[in-house]
């Protein structure tokens, strides 16, 4: 166990090697994820029959849905790099935690404005401090901390292992606060609210969300390619490999 | 190493910092002045009926008191980093996490325990009844400890940073989240005249935790963030 | 088109959920690559200081 993941993170973790390893699979990531978004939504937004309760609101799922997956999705490989990071002081992983933090926070943003764009014909009410928003908040503030300390320190490498720290810190503390703000709501008897309508969804309703939900996945790789590449440049500007690089884009 | 080192290192931290606060005894009080304003404006901004205080009470002195900690955390470390105290104590022989842990200890006896020695006044003013201020008086006991040390940690996380005020408050944020839901509602249920014991529970076995894993957290964030 | 358009009266929620998707998707896709040609421009000009320092240092005073 601990021994492979060190083995496959040496491989890819040389910077040259995996920028051009990220350079050639972002296109294609790109492109799948766009023909599954397209896919998706032509399944989502025209074949799916409207809800039998919600009428045409529920299609806000097809984006929202997916979007707190990738919310929580792309903390969890946050944390995981973060650990890689301080346990094997790996750059490449120091990188991968601090690019995905940006991504992570604009899907947990769009599952806020979204939730309560879809709360505000359902329930008549835009916000409610029901546990699942309440917790999906903290999330956003957890990820709005990583990004402030990673940012707050002149040096990157040091910013990079202080917020995996917060990090790691953050994944302990998310079960905790969805625990505190599930019995806060029992206390309180607030207006309970059934997020997910009915349990057993159609068919026509399903497939377009699972394809949204990988269009979203693919979308983060993608993402997360150009960003680590971007990244690995501004790291490793002293080196041979960025100097080729700059001097074969200034020519063109 | 034998323990008695140990314990005279810890006992000789505690002291030197209780006699710097001691030196510095109006940093002491200005907490306490800031929360004794906060609590004072509520009336104005929400109007003086009896039971509508009654009703805030409870939560208005925790969120004051969780705000005049975290006004006084970024001050925790920072007199020692600027006089390179802080690298002394992290090339001592022994275990950086109890030493800082002595630390944490001061830091919470010179700024929360006069918050908590106010709280009566404070919940008081706002007409708690008195029967449910030794359940505020607990959960304070219980809750404050529990912020300073997990303040603790990100004070040390932010230690190598010069801007760190709001940074600070975004990152305890999500942390302090669960210790407010369960001190103000250990308050509310005995307001409601209902069992109080499983919230201040929940926030005795968080202390116990934090008690063991904070200063060790607090040890490695520090060795990050000052890691040259 | 125009009962596609209008969502079974629910135009006003679901687009602008569509949108917020969209642009801050966009945002975050263009975002890293202004940065790469922001930093590739810096490292140009560094490189290019340096290469002009090497040639007065190499040339006689």
């Amino acid at each position: 166990m601990a021994n492979w993941i060190p083995l496959w993170v040496h491989k890819l973790g040389s910077p040259p090697l995996f920028y051009r390893f990220a350079g050639a699979a972002r296109p294609w990531l790109l492109a799948l994820a766009v023909l599954a978004a397209a896919g998706g939504l032509y399944g989502g937004l025209v074949l799916a029959p409207s809800d039998y309760q919600q009428g045409d609101a529920y299609r806000i799922i097809f984006i929202h849905v997916p979007s707190a997956w990738m919310s929580l999705f792309i903390y969890g490989v946050m944390a995981v790099a973060s650990f890689v990071a301080l346990v094997w002081r790996v750059k490449l992983a120091e990188v991968v935690a601090m690019e995905s933090a940006p991504v992570g926070a604009a899907f947990t943003f769009i599952t806020l404005v979204t939730g309560s764009l879809w709360g505000k014909p359902m329930w008549g009410t835009w916000w409610t401090w029901d546990a699942r928003l309440t917790s999906e908040l903290v999330l956003l503030f957890l990820y709005l901390g990583v990004i402030g300390l990673y940012h707050a320190f002149e040096d990157r490498r040091q910013g990079a292992r202080a917020a995996a720290f917060l990090a790691l810190i953050g994944i302990v503390n998310v079960p905790i606060v969805h625990f505190s703000v599930n019995w806060w709501n029992t206390l309180h008897q607030g207006s309970t609210v059934r997020i997910l309508g009915p349990s057993k969804m159609a068919p026509s309703m399903l497939w377009p969300l699972l394809t949204m939900m990988a269009a979203t996945k693919l979308y983060y790789l993608a993402s997360l390619c150009s960003r680590v590449r971007a990244d690995l440049l501004a790291l490793e500007g002293g080196k041979d490999w960025v100097r080729k690089i700059a001097e074969a884009e200034g020519s063109r | 190493m034998s323990a008695a080192p140990l314990s005279r290192a810890c006992a000789a931290v505690l002291r030197r910092d209780l006699t710097l606060a001691w030196r510095r005894r109006g940093d002491i009080a200005m907490p306490v002045l800031y929360a004794l304003i906060v609590v004072t404006l509520f009336p104005f901004a929400l109007g003086p009926e009896d039971a509508l205080l009654q009703r805030i009470a409870s939560g208005v002195v925790l969120v004051t008191v969780l705000l005049a900690m975290l006004l006084a955390l970024d001050g925790l470390f920072r007199g020692d980093l600027e006089d390179g105290s802080l690298e002394q104590l992290m090339l001592a022989p022994q275990p950086l996490a109890p030493l800082l842990g002595m630390k944490i200890l001061a830091h919470w006896l010179t700024t929360a325990l006069p918050l908590i020695v106010i709280a009566p006044l404070l919940a008081g003013m706002l007409h708690l009844p008195l029967a449910v201020q030794p359940v505020l008086l607990l959960a304070l006991l219980l809750a404050t400890p529990l912020l300073s040390l997990l303040g603790a940690v990100l004070v040390a996380l932010t230690a190598g940073t010069r801007r760190s005020g709001m940074l600070l408050a975004l990152m305890l944020l999500p942390l302090c989240v669960p210790v407010v839901i369960f001190a103000a509602g250990a308050v509310a249920a005995a307001q409601q005249g209902l069992p109080w014991i499983a919230p201040l529970a929940w926030l005795g076995a968080a202390l116990a935790m934090a008690v063991v894993l904070a200063p060790l957290a607090c040890a490695a964030a520090l060795r990050i963030a000052l890691d040259a | 088109m125009n009962a596609f358009l209008a969502m079974g009266g629910y135009a006003a929620y679901v687009w602008p959920a569509y949108a917020v998707f969209f642009a801050v998707l966009l945002a975050d896709a263009i975002a890293p690559r202004l940065r790469r040609g922001r930093i590739l421009r810096e490292l140009r000009a560094r490189l290019a200081r340096q290469t002009a320092r090497q040639q007065r240092g190499a040339a006689p005073p």
